[in-house]
């Protein structure tokens, strides 16, 4: 009966291990126990102890383990459920492991599976561990494929890894080469999980909650100078609705906006309400994953193209597709612009909109101070001027409960971006000016090895935007006033005297910025993951597109695809010779290696001896010419002759030894 | 030993010499001429995937259509990597049998009926080593051997032999999914290998004894059961005590055995007119029974077939030309 090799099941079992590992935390724990009782089952039927599960209990497990999937998910349809079927299918098949095509099964289901973990997470470590993981499986299907006399399992992993990578060149071909077509059909996306970045509503305390997380939301790298620091104000969300139940500021309902802009369109209903003025700035941004639909651009970008992507009238982009992996995108934006220079008079309802019973105190001191200014512009600057007087800018922020806007203004004084940026919305509206609230993030770090901005959830922020008559509308930021470093150079100089930055999260390098290496150290891995992020993970067909361009000229797909099987044969043939016309280096027998040295000796005398020439006659010249050294040369030409005969003998070859040392003496005396 | 499951699961096409078509035998003739010696090389070995190495490539095809559907490079990157280890291993699944040097070994003959063993030897030259090589006549019998640290190895190899004559086995099989097992590698060899195949003995007929017991026509035979004393020789270990010559030790101080012989009262012709009236083959196996008990007991015999005669004689060489006689009777 066949039995599949040790070697190869041990490195299957340690390879199905691993590969399972990187998922056991979207898994739910029962398929883990399954994982970890499959294995030992396994153990245990090799060991001769157990004998494998029969039908039943198979069926059983098949039955239950589906079932299991279903209800644990609460739905087989999704990427989740599918991986949690692939896994559950993984273990069990091991339980009926006897033929050696079955150990092929659970070598094809290792490398699937550790192909799925890519759709979760990309990074450089991550890519090491599965690629350590897929050595190992490659290592168990050449294991499959050894006699049971082998049993060292490194020379098998060594011979996995010798073809890995001897494979690696190949790869590097089809990588950068193969055409990356748009996707053939929809595919069920990695489900949303929690992640931190900002949200849809604002309240007061939600942002001084976000911004004690490290995590980067983006990185911006841009085509010449990187604006002032001052300047980057990346527009996520535009909140216009104040709800009154939660004391929340919300996005507008959609369906008040009308259509979306996309680049190649021409004039639409409402592309004439963005003016561009001075000098366009491109950049590209490489987001982190949000499972939101939002994405963070400069004031006031162009129209892109990018697909399933559109500009929302209040100038900022909305992807129809949550952003579930990290996504790369390129804009233009005009710092300098004008936009809606006229408001319809819905619209100025709108933006003016308050609920009615809320905030009395608010609404009070607003009115006085707008009858105590002439224009608009002047009620602002009133407003901002009340800022600057008693309110602190910090990141423990009290709670604020009820009228909220009317107890920080009033009582607690003490605030976050979000407490600022909402009330003085509030105060504006209730001013009767159009206003509305941004989020978003301010500045970021400037990365000089990568040339980037990075940009941290430490770095979101809560802004105002002010629409006047002809001007339309004008960013406001009433933090500025409270904490003016806060824009000039970031959060964590803001709050200093308070030493609140990051305060709540364990270790994160970021704490350490005063400490030189450890920045320097730290903008090292970064500008690394960037790269990776920008040219490994991000390489898109638009970016293959640009960079062929770049080597092969303008080609078209019939080109590229010649140069594709051209240069991936060429290697492989080159690969080939290296295999297969490598000189095989015989080694010689101790006899002849000792006989070469002795014509070396008298090569050094001048007697060399000829091609072909056989032993003897080359002793008989060679004495000839040097009748002092003939003895020597004939007791160790016949020693030789005599060691050839009689079969490598380790004596002889230590007599043959013996003859050239005395020939040697003889010639040296 | 590999069974029936190491082909398990494989794409099994010219694996026996029935299967093969003329047109393929034809150009195999031409390509690789028998000969005693061969080495392995592009002329000679073919290369295939696997059932498994189908798959293999459709899981690779469904990863690159995961990448595109997902645009994610590093499925893309893994399913390339994948890829490109499929290629490689074409040229690892080649370089395992090429360069490798077959030497035709023994070939022991048999009886019908039974297995007739082959010998091959394999050789390698240089640091290349070979791993798992499946080597022999019989795709379900194949003998399994390693070239790693040793030069050469011997690898056995049974054939039913199921009629008498000359066994010529034909073109050897020698095949390898190493390293991967996606790929099989695998070449026909005719090493001119050839054992002879006697015919399967099988008890029946009388055969009648000889009436030359006379002193002048018998031939006189040392045995240990004879009765007539032939002589005195020195003693060796192993003669039976009983046989001692006590009265010479007594004399010469010396152990000397008694020899005792007869008169070999049965010289038996094996001939083919007695077993007249039966199928010419069963004559053969009747005669090849009493060869093998005639053999057994060291009894003078000879052979008279049509065409043939072998004068009386014993021991193995002599049984074994009496053999060979019967097992080329009319063959060729």
């Amino acid at each position: 009966m066949y039995q599949i090799p040790r070697n190869a099941l041990v490195l299957m079992l340690i390879a199905q291990a691993l590969v399972i590992l990187p998922h056991i935390m979207r898994l739910p724990l029962w398929i883990t126990l399954l994982c970890a009782a499959c294995t030992i089952w396994r153990v245990m039927v090799f060991r001769g102890r157990w004998s494998y599960p029969n039908k039943w209990i198979k069926a059983f497990f098949v039955f239950g383990g589906f079932l299991g999937v279903g209800f644990g998910y609460g739905t087989l349809l999704g990427l989740e459920p599918w991986i949690g079927i692939l896994i559950v299918a993984f273990v069990l098949k091991l339980l009926e492991m006897h033929q050696q095509r079955d150990a092929y099964t659970v070598v094809i289901l290792a490398y699937f599976v550790a192909l799925t973990g890519f759709l979760f997470e990309q990074s450089i470590p991550y890519t090491l561990y599965i690629y350590v993981c897929v050595t190992l499986v490659t290592a168990a299907l050449v294991g499959i494929n050894q006699t049971m006399f082998n049993v060292t399992p490194r020379k098998t992993i060594r011979k996995a890894s010798v073809m890995l990578l001897q494979a690696i060149p190949l790869m590097l071909v089809l990588f950068v080469l193969f055409p990356r077509i748009a996707p053939l059909w929809t595919v069920p996306l990695p489900t949303n999980v929690a992640r931190t970045g900002v949200s849809y509503s604002m309240s007061p305390g939600n942002i001084a909650e976000l911004v004690q997380s490290d995590e980067l939301a983006f990185r911006a790298t841009f085509e010449g100078d990187i604006p002032a620091y001052s300047d980057l104000y990346w527009r996520g969300l535009v909140l216009s609705y104040f709800d009154g139940d939660n004391q929340s500021w919300n996005q507008e309902r959609p369906g008040l906006y009308g259509r979306t802009l996309r680049g190649s369109e021409g004039v639409t209903e409402w592309s004439d309400a963005m003016e561009y003025i001075g000098d366009p700035v491109s950049y590209s941004i490489i987001m982190e994953p949000t499972n939101r639909n939002w994405l963070f651009s400069l004031t006031l970008p162009k129209p892109t193209d990018l697909k399933r992507v559109g500009l929302v009238r209040d100038f900022r982009f909305y992807s129809f597709r949550e952003i579930g992996t990290r996504f790369r995108y390129e804009l233009t934006s005009y710092l300098d612009f004008r936009t809606d220079r006229n408001l319809s008079d819905f619209w100025r309802y709108r933006y003016t909109l308050i609920p009615k019973n809320d905030n009395p105190e608010t609404k009070k001191l607003a009115t006085a101070i707008r009858a105590g200014s002439d224009s608009p512009a002047e009620f602002l600057a009133n407003v901002l001027r009340l800022y600057a007087d008693d309110y602190v800018y910090t990141l423990r922020p009290p709670i604020v409960e009820g009228h909220t806007i009317d107890e920080f203004l009033f009582e607690s004084k003490r605030g976050f971006c979000e407490h600022f940026a909402g009330s003085f919305v509030y105060l504006m509206r209730a001013g009767g000016v159009p206003a509305r609230v941004v989020v978003g993030y301010q500045g970021g770090e400037f990365n000089r090895r990568g040339s980037y901005v990075a940009v941290h959830q430490f770095d979101a922020h809560a802004w105002a935007e002010v629409w006047f008559e002809n001007d339309g509308w004008v960013r406001v930021d009433p933090t500025s006033i409270v904490a003016p470093e806060r824009i000039t150079s970031g959060l964590e100089s803001a709050v200093f005297g308070e030493d609140t930055f990051l305060a709540d999260i364990g270790l994160s390098l970021m704490k350490f910025r005063s400490t030189l290496w450890i920045t320097e150290l730290r903008l090292q891995i970064g500008a690394i993951n960037h790269y990776w992020d920008a040219w490994v993970v991000g390489y898109t067909p638009s970016v293959q597109m640009s960079l062929l361009r770049q080597y092969f000229g303008d080609v078209d797909q019939t080109t590229i695809g010649m140069i594709l099987v051209g240069t991936f044969f060429g290697i492989l043939m080159i690969t080939a010779a290296f295999l297969l016309l490598k000189r095989s280096h015989r080694k010689l027998a101790p006899v002849d290696q000792e006989y070469l040295r002795f014509c070396r000796i008298l090569e050094g005398e001048k007697l060399e001896r000829f091609l072909g020439e056989g032993p003897l006659d080359y002793a008989t010249r060679a004495g000839e010419q040097r009748p002092d050294l003939a003895p020597g040369i004939r007791a160790v030409t016949n020693a030789y002759i005599k060691a050839n005969f009689i079969d490598d003998q380790p004596e002889e070859v230590e007599i043959l030894r013996k003859a050239i040392r005395n020939m040697k003496v003889r010639l040296f005396a | 030993m590999p069974s029936a499951s190491v082909k398990d699961g494989r794409l099994d096409g010219f694996l026996s010499a029935e299967k093969r078509s003329e047109r393929l035998n034809r150009w195999l003739d031409e390509s690789s001429p028998p000969a005693n010696s061969v080495t392995l090389n592009q002329r000679k070995i073919f290369i295939l995937p696997t059932r498994q190495g189908v798959y293999f490539a459709l899981l690779v095809c469904a990863m690159v259509i995961a990448g595109i559907n997902y645009q994610n490079s590093m499925v893309f990157a893994l399913a390339f990597l994948l890829l490109s280890l499929f290629m490689v291993g074409i040229l690892h699944t080649y370089r395992n049998l090429s360069g490798l040097t077959l030497v035709a070994g023994t070939a022991r003959p048999t009886f019908a009926g039974d297995d007739a063993e082959f010998t091959v030897v394999l050789k390698r030259l240089g640091s290349r080593t070979y791993e798992s090589l499946q080597i022999g006549w019989n795709a379900e019998m194949l003998a399994t051997a390693d070239l790693i640290e040793n030069e050469e190895c011997r690898a056995r190899s049974f054939i039913s032999a199921t009629k008498r004559g000359r066994l010529n086995p034909g073109r050897l099989l020698i095949q390898t999914f190493y390293p991967l097992g996606l790929f099989r590698a695998w070449s026909w060899v005719d090493l001119d290998m050839s054992t002879i195949v006697y015919p399967r003995p099988i008890a029946g007929g009388e055969i009648q004894s000889s009436s030359a017991t006379s002193e002048e026509e018998g031939e006189l035979v040392l045995r240990d059961g004879a009765e007539d004393f032939y002589g005195l020789r020195e003693y060796q270990p192993g003669d039976s005590i009983r046989h001692i010559a006590w009265k010479a030790y007594a004399r010469s101080d010396k152990l000397m055995t008694k020899q005792y012989a007869a008169y070999a009262d049965k010289r038996v012709w094996l001939d083919w007119e007695q077993f007249a009236g039966i199928d010419v083959e069963y004559r053969l196996s009747h005669i090849c029974h009493w060869v093998l008990a005639l053999n057994s007991t060291n009894d003078e015999y000879g052979l008279r077939l049509p065409g043939v005669e072998i004068q009386p004689g014993r021991g193995d060489s002599h049984r074994d030309g009496v053999l060979k006689a019967l097992a080329l009777f009319e063959v060729d």
